[in-house]
């Protein structure tokens, strides 16, 4: 390999890191949102797959790992995956200590990030022999996907009821628009819906501000107050294992194992289920608490690797609730990436190592050192500089541009009435692995309906 | 830097967006900005593949960084001694 290809990937780990150890601590981050929008201008603009490769896995190692230092320091979510762990960052704060919560957590997401990535690339190779049986029956497969993920939620009915007019509405507009000639016919229009889908919870809620009923009803608050507590830096560079003892190692190592091998499975899920159940019995507060945040950490982690690093080794399919949703870009990006020539298509087993090496050491060198010795001081940053407003204002934007660049003025609105119907549907429990599932198998469920098309 | 008492503190006129709080009007001027710089950014750009992508890309995080100066956090930050509690 050139040594100048080494050196952009790990130019792009670094940027991945930095970006995301701020995207992270920022309160509200929804995985998908904000790491699918800047892969996919990654993967347009015409960077090599292996340097966006190293990047993704960079940016999801540094979000995974600051994502929980708000939830220690202010009880406030970075992400949706670190919800489930604010009960038991809530306790270790009550006691006083939230630095011994984000220092467990780290630590929790380095040991998920070490077990994660060989083991991935092993069950990865293991997949390989039945990656053309899953190919050929792809279309089956997303839909059983979203029967399944929509049967798994909590508002099952719905979100099965969901799946065919949805169906209905992508198909419809891209039939639409091969009608009127606004692309042509051999263009599937993918990017702006899959993004119009990750943004439309919010899309939804901007949309009844308009109304000034619902404005006038909505619950109104003052500010957010957070509080910090000052807490002494750490001197020299800190060790995960010695962090966590010996008992903690052990149960984080095990629910990351548990988190690889059910990567097909909806990661917040799994560290709700597994979280709980592998702390039960510990009676003492703090030390359950401790347990249960690095553990939940380590599974959130190794999950988003291997859901990632799995479907994109063996299959070229993004069979997984995170590689269809964050890492959707990686999978299908036309016309750069299509399900037939994706990275998993253009990359070596040997490129697929180096580069996920490179993203997951930068991102542990950065983020975890960064993250151990000044969480207070980024926190209080980013609390204090950067407005939720921007943030919104940032996503807004590229969801515009990206729709105009898939099909002009016109798919604007499209993607706009995609995104208020996903965020309804959103709204009453059809959670994001569902709508992508159904995204992916649209075109081949409505020729079922009307054949021909 | 200087945004610590732009506004008033107007009582409570915040919404919850996205598991944290905005101001209305600030909210779409954010949205104003980001998109006329990120759209304009995009159509300005020379009409080669990678090049306007790139160009709405710089110009969305020019939008934020701008949207960050003009507008305040709906937050309050505090920070409390160890011994506390």
């Amino acid at each position: 390999m050139e040594l100048t290809l080494i050196l952009e990937m790990i130019t792009a780990s670094v940027i991945g890191a930095v970006l995301y150890t701020i995207i992270g601590i920022a309160p509200g981050t929804d995985e998908t949102a904000v790491l699918a929008p800047v892969t996919l201008v990654l993967v347009l603009s015409g960077f090599e797959p292996i340097v966006i490769l190293a990047f993704f896995i960079s940016a999801i190692v540094a979000k995974k790992l600051t994502d929980s230092i708000p939830v220690a320091i202010a009880g406030i979510p970075g992400g949706v995956m670190s919800a489930p762990m604010v009960e038991h960052a809530m306790v270790l704060k009550k006691h006083g200590m939230p630095e011994v919560s984000i220092r467990k957590m780290a630590s929790g997401s380095v040991i998920g990030t070490f077990i994660a990535v060989p083991m991935s690339l092993l069950l990865a190779n293991l997949i390989i022999p039945l990656a053309d049986v899953i190919t050929q029956y792809s279309n089956q497969i997303f839909l059983g996907g979203a029967i399944f993920l929509a049967l798994m939620s909590k508002n099952r009915w719905v979100s099965l009821l969901s799946i065919i007019p949805f169906a209905f509405l992508i198909q419809g507009l891209r039939i639409a628009y091969w009608e009127t000639g606004i692309v042509p016919e051999d263009v599937t229009v993918f990017t702006s819906f899959f993004l119009g889908i990750t943004i439309g919870p919010v899309i939804l809620k901007l949309a009844e501000l308009l109304s000034g009923k619902v404005r006038r009803q909505l619950p109104r608050y003052g500010l957010k107050e957070i509080v910090l507590k000052k807490t002494k830096t750490e001197k020299g560079f800190p060790n995960p294992f010695k962090i966590l003892d010996r008992k903690e190692i052990g149960t984080t190592s095990f629910s990351s194992i548990l988190g690889v091998l059910t990567f097909f499975m909806s990661p917040v899920g799994m560290t709700i289920f597994l979280g709980e159940t592998l702390t039960s019995r510990i009676k003492d507060p703090v030390k359950k608490a401790t347990r249960a945040i690095s553990s939940m950490d380590g599974l959130t982690n190794a999950a988003y690797i291997s859901g990632t690093l799995i479907p994109l080794i063996a299959i070229g399919l993004p069979l997984s609730p995170t590689a269809i949703g964050p890492g959707g870009a990686l999978f299908n990006a036309p016309p750069v990436f299509t399900p037939e020539n994706n990275i998993h298509h253009m990359l070596s087993t040997g490129d697929f190592i180096v580069a996920t090496v490179i993203g997951a050491f930068v991102a542990i060198t950065i983020t975890f050192y960064v993250t151990i010795k000044y969480a207070q001081q980024i926190c209080a940053f980013v609390f204090r500089y950067v407005p939720h407003e921007a943030m919104l204002g940032l996503f807004f934007g590229l969801v515009i541009m990206l729709a105009f660049m898939d099909a002009g003025i016109v798919n604007v609105a499209g993607v706009l009435v995609v995104a208020l119907v996903a965020g309804f549907l959103h709204r009453r429990g059809v959670n994001y692995g569902v709508q992508f599932m159904t995204l992916y198998a649209a075109p081949w469920l409505i020729s079922v309906f009307i054949p021909g098309l | 830097m200087n945004k610590k008492q732009i506004r008033p503190q107007d009582g409570e006129n915040n919404i919850e967006v996205w598991e944290d709080l905005v101001h209305i009007k600030d909210l779409v001027l954010s949205i104003v900005i980001c998109t006329v710089i990120t759209l304009g950014a995009y159509l300005i750009a020379p009409n080669e593949p990678p090049k306007p992508l790139i160009n709405g890309l710089i110009g969305a995080v020019i939008g934020f960084v701008i949207s960050s100066i003009v507008i305040k956090p709906k937050r309050t930050l505090r920070f409390a001694e160890e011994r506390e509690e």
